[in-house]
This record gives structure tokens, sequence and C-alpha cells, in this order.
């Protein structure tokens, strides 16, 4: 039972946890312009890096923005990493390869989860009962079995390029190995526990008991829960929750070249940002008090 | 943390430098005479690549060591930093360095918050800017200056003086330096060998920037400590907000020169042109680097004659700050950039003018367009624009008119890194090319992808001591390379001009100095200059070469 509380707790800590951060970095005061070309969203122009700032006047000009070329900028970012395709192709096939296995994992854990939602309802899944079943059967193999392995591989394979590569080493502090020796472990588990059986029948059954409240685990998939647990619980505290930072990085950032014009709302955030008052100042002589003096 | 005696002692030992394969943050409080010596420096192209096509580095003076901060690779960059008397001195001057540390993560920062916590908190040491870096790679992959030295560095003081939890804890999370002088005092000088060109920042798989590290420390350098590179502080934004102009031009000196120009015109070209100063209502105010009267009057000349010819409603500024574009503070020192934006903006208002028009200056262009963009509110500003695209439209709408067979030698464009990747005016200058120069080419990699001239942030006019020697050899290298590589059929003969077009008073400031360092303009016939020169040779109205060396 308390292992099965665990698992629901890691859950909605891991989102929960996750979204105070994006609320956390949202909140954060308006920074100065800092885009990078190409931005997608510039209509016509990303191709070549270009932005409106190309036209004559073009404060006068209705912008051309483009959303459906920055979601598919994003979406190349998102499943493919394609900044590290481009700019460092070794490194890229052991870092997709980890990242693709964990996308494969979270579609093989709803597969795993309607499985077990579907036997609760007293159907069996199996690849003769019905399309349905043969379906979900198949599905769950497949993206259960290449995930283990691409991600167990991939992750296995990032430490070992850090642990051997003379840069990487010097700059990796020891939360940096902790972290991916604790998605190894994680993952190790998850293969020892799930691999026996590739039908993947027994994480079903167990993941029916979690849904039922009447877990039933033996001491390996203790382990597991446990290590899976403190990993989700661990990612959105650690670096590894740079899924939260990189839609700033990219969105907010890099990509965010909205121009500060009357009646905008970029004017409404830097009017609010003009007047916003400052505590602390810096200690040159030639630096100008706070806006209003400490409390 | 090393007493100041300790550490002259140690230092006097003449420990060697650190080999740089080796090298890694928590030297930079090494005790040693000089931690790096710049030996490997890339290979250069054909014809540079024979021996003896190349000065060596100069020896480090004895008296700029014991003065100055020579101790990172031996160049001096900052040159209002100098070593302490005193323990006493040594200890404020620590001190005021984690103070203003402490700052950047404090509302006292809060322009930058954002991008800079992220960087901080996300960077995944995957080294993947190393190679976007042109300093790195210039040095022969010295490991001082990859991306995430200086960053991991940064990370490592601040987590050790800052964060939360013990001693075990700052372990585990890689907080392992202790600063003392001769860390603080390299961390500086570090920060002054980075263009801020963020060509790394566009590599990174995270969309981390690690040249924000490099500006943070500048900045608790400028805005705690008040130290600062003598030609961006004192001779650049204090002198501007002092006179009016980085150059030191008051308002009468710089009327005298507009009366010159005007003398230049005529004697050139035989063309009698009245520049419009300070013209109530105009539609445009154009804005120069105040240094292109200086250096290269030839440029403001070839704005006049373009706009007089195609009819423009224009006008220059003789208003105190409304004649020099330049704003240094945007790269150390946030506070003197908003001064400068504010009071360029006042003279601006004051003229009535509809639109400022930048010239040929890239860190201006990003200064007044995208920098203060959010510095002021829509009706304290006027709406900013590059020269670039009024240029490319007067072309294209034929208001000027070309004979490109003026042009017909070999011309490559650099594009200046604050017009091109940070803010996407990319093909106005191209389209421009296309029409007036034939033999026109691009240079390998080009557009948002080039590389830094060397002289961005402050490198351009920074030649105290050794450091345009750096700057020449070491930031300035893959540009060079670059610009050799341009012209393959035609780079050894020395009878065929070959143009660079650089349309940027610092890239064109860096690019004369490489040019010179190098001999290229009298060994092989290379010369630089602008895209309005250009436009004004190929001009089918004027009958004699406008470019000098066509003379």
């Amino acid at each position: 039972m308390i292992i099965g509380l665990s698992v629901y707790m890691a859950v909605i800590l891991f989102v929960g946890l996750s979204a105070y951060k994006a609320i956390q970095y949202s909140r954060m005061p308006l920074h100065g312009r800092m885009e990078l070309y190409p931005v997608p969203q510039e209509k016509g122009r990303h191709t070549y890096g270009g932005s409106y700032m190309e036209e004559p006047e073009w404060w006068k000009k209705p912008r051309q923005v483009s959303k459906l070329s920055e979601i598919a900028d994003m979406l190349k970012e998102m499943l493919f990493i394609k900044k590290l395709f481009d700019n460092q192709r070794s490194l890229w096939w052991v870092s997709y390869s980890f990242h693709l296995g964990l996308y494969l994992l979270m579609a093989w854990t709803i597969f795993i989860i309607v499985g077990a939602l579907t036997e609760l309802a007293g159907v069996s899944v199996s690849a003769t009962a019905s399309l349905w079943t043969a379906l979900l059967y198949y599905l769950t193999i497949l993206t259960g079995v290449i995930g283990f392995i691409i991600a167990t591989v991939g992750v296995f394979l990032l430490l070992i390029r850090r642990c051997t590569d003379p840069v990487l080493s010097k700059y990796t502090t020891p939360q940096e190995y902790f972290n991916l020796l604790l998605l190894l472990s994680a993952l190790i588990s998850g293969v020892a526990v799930w691999m026996p059986d590739l039908t993947f029948s027994a994480a079903r059954q167990l993941t029916a008991g979690l849904l039922a409240l009447s877990i039933q685990a033996d001491m390996i998939q203790v382990v597991h829960l446990i290590l899976l647990d403190v990993t989700l619980i661990y990612i959105p505290l650690s670096k590894m929750g740079h899924y939260v930072g990189k839609y700033f990085t990219f969105h907010k950032i890099l990509w965010e070249n909205e121009p500060n014009l009357a009646g905008s709302s970029m004017e409404s955030k830097v009017k609010a940002a003009l007047h916003g008052q400052t505590k602390t100042t810096w200690a040159a002589s030639h630096v100008e008090p706070p806006s209003v003096p400490e409390a | 943390m090393l007493s100041l005696h300790q550490y002259q002692k140690l230092r006097a030992k003449g420990e060697d430098e650190v080999k740089s394969n080796d090298l890694r943050p928590r030297d930079l409080g090494k005790p040693c005479d000089q931690l790096i010596q710049l030996n490997d420096l890339m290979p250069l192209s054909s014809p540079y690549d024979e021996p003896g096509m190349e000065p060596d580095f100069p020896e480090v003076k004895p008296e700029w060591k014991e003065k100055y901060c020579t101790s990172l690779d031996g160049c001096v960059g900052l040159d209002t930093l100098q070593r302490p008397q005193s323990e006493a001195e040594e200890q404020e001057f620590v001190q005021k360095f984690l103070s203003g540390l402490e700052k950047v993560f404090s509302d006292a920062n809060s322009g930058v918050l954002q991008p800079l916590e992220m960087a901080f908190e996300y960077c995944a040491k995957c080294n993947t800017c190393s190679d976007a870096c042109h300093i790195y790679k210039a040095s022969g992959d010295n490991e001082l200056y990859r991306p995430i030295f200086r960053a991991d560095a940064f990370r490592k003081i601040y987590n050790n003086y800052f964060s939360s939890g013990g001693k075990l804890k700052r372990k585990f999370i890689g907080a392992d330096m202790e600063v003392n002088w001769e860390t603080v005092a390299r961390l500086g000088e570090l920060s002054y060998r980075c263009n801020l060109c963020r060509r790394c920042a566009q590599t990174c798989p995270l969309g981390l920037d690690n040249s924000l590290f490099a500006k943070e420390i500048r900045k608790i350098f400028s805005q705690e400590m008040g130290i600062a590179p003598t030609p961006l502080h004192n001779k650049g934004t204090e002198l501007q907000l002092k006179t009016g102009s980085s150059t030191g031009i008051g308002k009468a000196a710089f009327l005298d020169m507009v009366e010159f120009l005007e003398e230049d015109i005529e004697d050139r070209i035989g063309r009698k042109i009245k520049i419009p100063v300070d013209k109530q209502g105009a539609d445009i105010l154009l804005i120069h680097n105040a240094g292109e009267f200086v250096a290269w009057p030839e440029n403001p000349a070839a704005f006049a004659i373009l706009f007089d010819e195609a009819g423009v409603d224009w006008t220059l500024s003789s208003e105190m700050m409304g004649y020099d574009s330049v704003n240094y503070g945007i790269w150390y020192d946030d506070f003197q950039a908003k001064k400068i934006v504010k009071e360029q903006m006042e003279a601006a208002k004051s003229l009535g003018v509809n639109r400022i028009v930048i010239g040929e200056c890239g860190h201006a262009h990003k200064a007044a367009g995208i920098v203060a963009d959010r510095m002021l509110s829509w009706e304290d500003k006027i709406p900013v624009e590059s020269f670039l695209p009024i240029m490319w439209d007067l072309v294209r709408s034929q208001r000027l008119k070309f004979d490109p067979s003026k042009n017909d030698f070999p011309v490559t464009l650099h594009d200046p890194c604050n017009m091109v990747r940070q803010m996407g005016i990319v093909q106005p200058q191209r389209d421009i090319l296309k029409v007036i120069a034939p033999q026109f080419r691009e240079m390998t990699p080009h557009g948002v992808d080039n590389y830094c001239c060397g002289g961005g942030s402050g490198f351009a006019i920074m030649n105290s001591h050794n450091f345009g020697v750096f700057r020449d050899k070491v930031s300035a290298r893959m540009k060079f390379d670059q610009i050799l590589r341009a012209f393959p059929e035609s780079i050894a003969d020395s009878s065929k001009p070959k143009y660079v077009c650089a349309p940027c008073s610092n890239c064109k400031g860096s690019i004369r100095e490489i040019l010179k360092y190098y001999k290229t303009t009298g060994k092989f016939n290379v010369h630089y200059g602008g895209i309005v020169e250009l436009m004004v040779n190929a001009l089918v109205s004027i009958d004699v070469p406008y470019l000098e060396f066509l003379e």
C-alpha cells in the first residue's frame, strides 16, 4: 500500500514541481531583448535568419509572423534535438538514443495504464482477443522493449563518455555523475523487473493493482518503484528538469523579438518594469542610487 | 585563500604555466607568472601558411607584470586594474568582487535575471559551444578560452560563497573555488577575452548563452568595483556623457567637420552638397559613429552623396549626444548604457524627426534598436532603423543609378554580429552588393553564422599595452583567415585589388588593424571599407573613382 501511495506521490510531485518551476520562471522580471537569429516565427525570412527590421519603417507595417514555423522548429528541437544534431553529431547519437528511449517509455507507460484499465474492465490484453487488445499488446511490447534498450544504452554511453572524455570529465561535478547514475539505476532496475516477461503482463498487473489501490509487489519491483519515485521527484529539482528551462530559453529569450510599440502588450510590460522598485544598488560611484531607498 | 605575501612568495618561485589540456577553472588562483602561453595558434591559410609571415608575440614587459594582471595570458585588457600594495587592499578588492557577484542575482540586475539564471542552472557541459567560438579555435583550442571555462569558474565561485548547505553539499555541486586577488583579477581579464558575439549561444542545444558570464563579470567590475578598460569607460562612455561624443568632439568641432566633409566631397567628385544639420522636422535623423568623421570621413561623405542624389529628407544633429551613435555601455555597464540611450533619444526628439537611422556601426544598431527598446517607454523614443533597408530601397526603386563595372574587382562581405546575428538584418546588404559589385562573393561561414571581426565588445578600440596584439593575433585571427579564403583565385596576386566590405565602424577598425598587422594591404592589395563607399564608387553620375585605391 505504501509503495503504491509513493508512486502517486512521486507523479504528483513530478508534475507539481515542474509546474512550480515553470511558474517561477514565467514570473521573473522582463529582461532586455536577447533574440538570436534565425527566429523561426519571422515569416518568409526565418530560412536565412532575417527579421522585420530588414524593412524601412518596420514599425508602420504589420508584422508577418508564422506560428507554424515556430511550432515546426520547436518540434525539431523537442523530437530530434536538432541543435545537437547540427553541431555535435557524435554526442547526438548517444543523447538522442537516451531521449528517444524516454519518449518511448512515456508511450509505454500510457499503454501499460490503458492495458491495466482494460484488464480491470475484465478484458484480457492479448494478441488474439480483439483488434484493440492486439494493438495494445504489440504497441506495449514495441515501445517497452525498444524504449528500455535505447534509453539504458543511451544513458550508459552518456556516463561512459562523461567519464572518459577528458574535457567533459574536467567540468563534470559529482552531482552530474549522480544524475546519470540515478537514471541508469532506475532504468536497469526496470530492465531487471520487466524484461523476463517481454509481454509486460506483469507490468499491467502491477499497474492494475496500483490503480485499484491494492498493489502487490515483490522485492525487486519495490526496489524499482522506489528508484523510479526518487528519480521522478529529483528530476524537476535538478538540471535534468531542463525540459522546463528549454521552453523559456527558446520561446522567451532567443526567439522573443517583440518590439515595444505604442499600444502593444510589450509597451505595458516595459512601462511596468520601468516603474518597478529596486532595493539593491551597485556600489561604483558613477552608478545612480536605487529608485527606492532600502527599507 | 592565499595571502598576498604567500602568493608573492610562490609567484617568485617562478612556477611554470599550466599545460592547456590540464588547465581547470580553479587554476585561476594558481600562483604562477603566466597561466598559459599562446604558442600554438590556429594555422592561417595561404599565403600566411609560410614561416615568417606572422610576427611573434612581444615579450611582456616586467613593469607591466608588476603593475597589472598579466598572469592570465600575458595580455592587459583591464588597464585600470592594478596590483594591490597591501593585504588590506587585496581583501577589499576580493570583498568588493564577492559583493558584486551576489548582486548579479538580485533585483539590481533584473534586466538579465531570467537568461542568466537559465545559463547558470541548466548548462549540461556538453561542450557544443567550444567549436563555435572563434577565440577558442584561433587560440589553437586553448582551454582558457573554452566558453564553458569562464562560465564554470563563475558558477563554482558563486556556489561556493552563496549557495545554501554545508561543505558536503557544496562539494557535491562542484562549488569548490575559493578566490584570492589573482583569481578575481584573472577572471576580470578573462571577461575581456570574449567578443560577446553570441555565436556560442546559437549552437547550444539548451539555448543557453555563455557570453552572459563574460558580460556579467565585466558589469561586476564596472558597476561594483569601478574598474573598466580606459577606452570603454573614462575615454568612452564618460567622455561621451561629458562632451557628447566618445571621440571628445564637441559641437563646434563637429560643425567644422561637416564643413570639411562638404569641401572634401567637392574636391573628390566636383559636387557641391549642403549637408543638412539640425533641420527641424526632417524625416530622418542620421546618426553616425563619430569615429567615422575622424578615421573614415569618406563614409559619412558617401551617405551625404547618396541621400542628396536620391532626394532623401534627412539631417544630422549637432546637439549634445545627437551626433555620435556609439554606446560602449552595452559592453560592460548597464547604467552607462542607459544614460547614453536616454540622452541620445532626447537629442533626437528635440529635432522632431520621424525616425532615427543608424549609419554603419553595428553595436550602435543594437544599442539604439534592441537594447534601448526596453529601456524607454514608447513616448520617450523615436523609432530606430538601420541604414541598410533604406539603402536597398533606394537601389531597388532606382532612385540611385549604378554602373557595376566600376566595381569590377573581388568584393567580400563581413557580417557585423550585432546587425546580423542579433538583429536579423541579413539580406538588404547582399541585395545591394549583387547590384553594384559583379565579383561579390560570400565568406565562409556567413550571414547569421558569421564569425566576429575580433573587435567586438570593445576590442577594436582597446589598444593599451599589448591588448592590440591579442586582438590581431587571436580574436581577429578567424576573420583574417576568412578574408584570405574569400579570395582563393586572387589573394596572392598583388596586382588585383580586393575589397572587404565591412558596414560597421568597429569591424572596420578591427579589419584595418589586421590588414596592417599582417601587412596584407601592402603585400596582397587587400583593402577594406564600408558599403556606402562602394555604392558611391559605382554611381553613374560620378565619373571619378571614389575609392582611393582605384585612383
